[in-house]
């Protein structure tokens, strides 16, 4: 069988090798040949290139080497120590297992005496000599030991040379410089054949029996007395004798190795979210609703990072993340965070930019309102008639304030409230005044001046009562206003006329600053000053249309205009109150009652004025009855059908301005002269009003309106202030008015007549 | 109109200070001194977002208009927007 034979190199040993034909030395040889090597653990080139193609020759059992090669030992001295064969083998007849034995040897661990002791010893191999044995023992120890060593190498992998390649010390330098006179490089390729044999049993104790005939002298004295009685007596005692002790043994524990293996840390980061109730809201309405929860994955979707609102509508968004003290490290994926960092790489604009949005001035109005709503509480309170708290902070001086709100006047008394006014009013004549239908709150002033003289630019002001310090909206008019009226049926149009004849509509809901609608370039305008505008609900308007709105007008150049037709009239001032039947009132004092059917001729006519008539209205609760005011300092009572007046009243000697009947109370209206305002009750008095007012010193009061909704009054003058009044302890009920006013023209028809 | 409506306010009676901070917590405009501004800004921040949040958890359709706080001493008025912060505060018993 063919051997291979690994060659073993030591540091401290130098080994040549010399070709003789020396047959007794084979044995060396072949041990020196078989030492095995530097431990090569993985790689079967180390044991291919430590093989030796050239050394290792086929052995046969009985072939005979022609070519042996001697192996001399020198140590570090270089003396020569080469071992020096106590025993002649028989040439070939043991060669074959001594070889064996010695592939099979796995010196790793022994060191160079062991290497020399069993290279002593082999040279000696024989089985029949005691000697042999202990060589064989010794042998047999360090092949206990090689086996172990096999079995920690058991990543060996090479399948054919398992047990006979072994590995050897790792410390074992190489003196190569003979080894590489053998090793070729092709050989170093070359395929290597291990064969496993089985060995020849190896004795380890031999001990021949010794007979003895039954028939000899001896038989007696060994059978009963004797070793072989002794011997089995001892095994009889065996069982449970204290001489015997089980005792165990502790095999060999494998040496362990240690490992370390280090991974990278793995970091880790917190993250947490907080699923408010709107924050779900926000996502699903982003995410297009139930039907596009597909598209949910938009690609807007950016990092998350902080909670943060985000508008991001406006071209100039800067960078939100950043947020200081109010940023939480909570996540949220709304898209109204993401969107956030889409807008990161714009321009750092203007922080200030904020300032001019829309938002912005909606909330500056909302807060002014809020500012002075805490101002004005108490006045505003009153207006609504609400109960009026004390504020609960305040200390209560001792009994003064109290001592004010519990002195209840019972006499009818005008408290005023506020007045609307600010800069750019001042000095303006207040010509004229007039409710929103639709927002009770909203108040349109008209500044104007009714002489020829001063003409000044007109102004007409949207006031709100909830900022009684600034108007909502600021129309300026080129010539000074002398008429307002809103429109019903669109109630955010305001139309102005004005002391050129022009007129103008506005509309107030916007901001703009231009009229609508604007009359004067129109061909039939008026050519004076329009005193009075109205919107008309017509029903029959030209054209079939129903609920339509026409304007209507009134001029000093003798015109009613309804902007389709007009009247050859010298009119000054009328007031309709259903919509064929008005009225008109004249400069000559004349009052005329025409209707609309008629177009060139009027019905009636009032006579009692002898001054031109400012103003003509009709009670709104009783249908029949109207005042008319005139500069003849008269105010007269009429009904429609008579044609003289039922009743007159003076109570100054200076021109009325202005009168309105209360929209509450039937036997009530009031008046405006110039210095004063008044409060008539016909329920309580026909000869002098009830509540007189004083103006403010060097201010003419020249314009009256009841607030619809309250019992307060606003009276505007011609310092441009509008001041609100509120009636107090006005003893008029409501039903009874009516009949109470009918009662007492009926009395005063009779004491007439 | 922003500046006079700005100046409006801050003239009325009883108004402490204005302040108008943006989304980053800078203040625009302010009336006050810098450290009451900021403490003013963020404080308040905060307590909007919990308010905003508060009001949208009830109805997420619904949001946060205006607040108010009224205290023994003052009035604090915010309106919240997404961009900025308007704050004012008044005394109103003066």
């Amino acid at each position: 069988m063919p051997v291979r034979t690994a060659k073993q190199m030591k540091p401290t040993l130098k080994v040549t090798k010399s070709r003789t034909p020396n047959q007794s030395t084979s044995g060396v040889l072949r041990v020196n040949q078989s030492a095995t090597n530097t431990r090569s653990v993985n790689s079967s080139v180390h044991r291919k290139s430590f093989t030796l193609a050239g050394d290792s020759k086929v052995l046969d059992k009985g072939s005979v080497q022609t070519h042996k090669q001697t192996v001399q030992v020198f140590d570090e001295t270089g003396k020569d120590v080469t071992p020096q064969p106590l025993y002649q083998p028989e040439a070939g007849a043991l060669q074959p297992k001594q070889s064996k034995i010695f592939t099979n040897h796995d010196t790793s661990g022994s060191t160079l005496s062991d290497f020399l002791s069993t290279a002593y010893q082999t040279t000696n191999a024989s089985f029949a000599a005691p000697f042999t044995r202990s060589v064989f023992g010794s042998s047999s120890v360090s092949r206990s030991s090689q086996s172990t060593m096999e079995s920690m190498n058991d990543e060996i992998e090479d399948p054919s040379s398992k047990k006979d390649i072994s590995l050897s010390l790792s410390d074992v330098q190489v003196r190569r410089e003979e080894i590489k006179e053998q090793i070729k490089e092709h050989m170093l390729d070359c395929m290597v054949d291990c064969y496993l044999t089985e060995t020849e049993t190896i004795w380890l104790l031999d001990m021949p029996a010794l007979s003895v005939s039954m028939d000899s002298e001896e038989a007696e004295v060994v059978k009963s007395e004797g070793r072989n009685m002794a011997y089995q007596e001892l095994c009889k005692n065996r069982l449970g004798n204290d001489k015997y002790m089980e005792r165990p043994m502790q095999t060999f524990n494998g040496a362990p190795k240690a490992k370390e293996v280090q991974s990278d840390s793995i970091s880790m980061v917190e993250k947490a979210t907080m699923a408010t109730h709107w924050d779900i809201y926000d996502s699903y309405v982003s995410d297009g609703g139930a039907g596009n929860a597909a598209d949910g994955a938009s690609p807007t979707k950016l990092d998350i990072s902080t909670l943060h609102r985000v508008h991001s509508s406006r071209p100039l968004d800067r960078t939100m993340s950043g947020a200081s003290a109010i940023s939480t490290a909570s996540t949220s994926s709304s898209r109204i965070d993401t969107e956030a960092f889409v807008v990161q790489g714009e321009n750092e604009s203007d922080p200030e930019d904020v300032l001019h949005s829309e938002k912005f001035l909606q909330d500056l109005l909302v807060m002014e309102r809020a500012v002075l709503e805490n101002i004005y509480q108490p006045k505003l309170a009153a207006y609504r008639q609400l109960p009026i708290l004390p504020d609960p902070n305040r200390e209560q001086k001792a009994g003064d304030e109290r001592d004010g709100q519990d002195d209840v006047s019972l006499n009818p008394a005008l408290e005023r409230l506020w007045a609307f006014n600010c800069e750019l009013t001042m000095g303006r004549n207040v010509s004229n005044m007039a409710w929103n239908k639709k927002n009770p709150d909203l108040l349109a002033v008209g500044y104007g001046q009714f002489d020829f003289k001063d003409q000044k630019s007109g102004l007409v002001c949207c006031w709100s009562l909830k900022n009684p310090t600034w108007p909502e909206r600021i129309f300026h008019c080129e010539s000074g206003v002398t008429a307002l009226d809103f429109s019903t049926c669109s109630p955010s149009q305001l139309a102005v006329g004005m002391h050129d004849g022009s007129i103008a509509i506005y509309n107030v809901q916007s901001t703009e600053k231009t009229p609508v609608i604007d009359s004067s370039d129109c061909a039939h305008k008026h050519t004076g000053p329009v005193w009075q505008v109205r919107w008309v609900e017509n029903e029959h308007g030209p054209g079939g249309e129903d609920k339509r709105e026409t304007l209507i007008s009134v001029s000093a150049d003798g015109r009613i205009s309804k902007w389709f037709l007009r009247k050859g009239l010298d009119v000054k001032e009328r007031k309709i109150e259903d919509s064929n039947i008005y009225l008109v009132g004249t400069e000559d004092g004349l009052i005329h009652k025409c209707s609309c059917s008629y177009n060139e001729q009027f019905l009636g006519t009032y006579t009692a004025h002898i001054g031109p008539v400012y103003k003509i209205t009709w009670s709104p609760l009783c249908p029949d009855v109207f005042l008319s005011c005139s500069a003849d300092w008269t105010i007269q009572l009429w009904r429609q059908d008579l044609f003289t007046p039922i009743l007159g009243f003076t109570s100054t000697h200076k021109a009325v301005h202005d009168i309105e009947w209360s929209p509450r109370w039937a036997t009530v209206f009031g008046a405006v002269n110039e210095g004063r305002l008044e409060i008539w009750d016909l329920g309580s008095s026909i000869l002098d009003p009830i509540i007189v007012s004083m103006a403010r010193p060097g201010v003419k009061l020249t314009s009256l309106l009841f607030a619809t909704q309250t019992d307060c009054v606003l009276v505007g003058d011609s310092g441009g202030q509008v001041s609100v009044y509120k009636l107090k302890n006005l003893n008029a009920g409501e039903g009874k008015e009516v009949n109470t006013l009918h009662d007492i023209i009926r009395s005063t028809l009779a004491s007439q007549l | 109109m922003l500046e006079e409506t700005l100046k409006r306010i801050q003239a009325h009676k009883g108004v402490i200070g204005t302040i108008v901070v943006n989304a980053e917590g800078i203040p625009i405009r302010t009336t006050l001194d810098s450290s009451t501004t900021v403490q003013y800004a963020g404080l308040l921040h905060q307590l909007t977002m919990k308010a905003r949040s508060t009001v949208r958890d009830i109805d997420p359709q619904n949001d946060l208009t205006f607040l108010r706080i009224r205290s023994k001493k003052h009035e604090i008025m915010v309106a919240p927007d997404k961009e900025y912060l308007l704050i004012v505060i008044q005394n109103p018993s003066e």
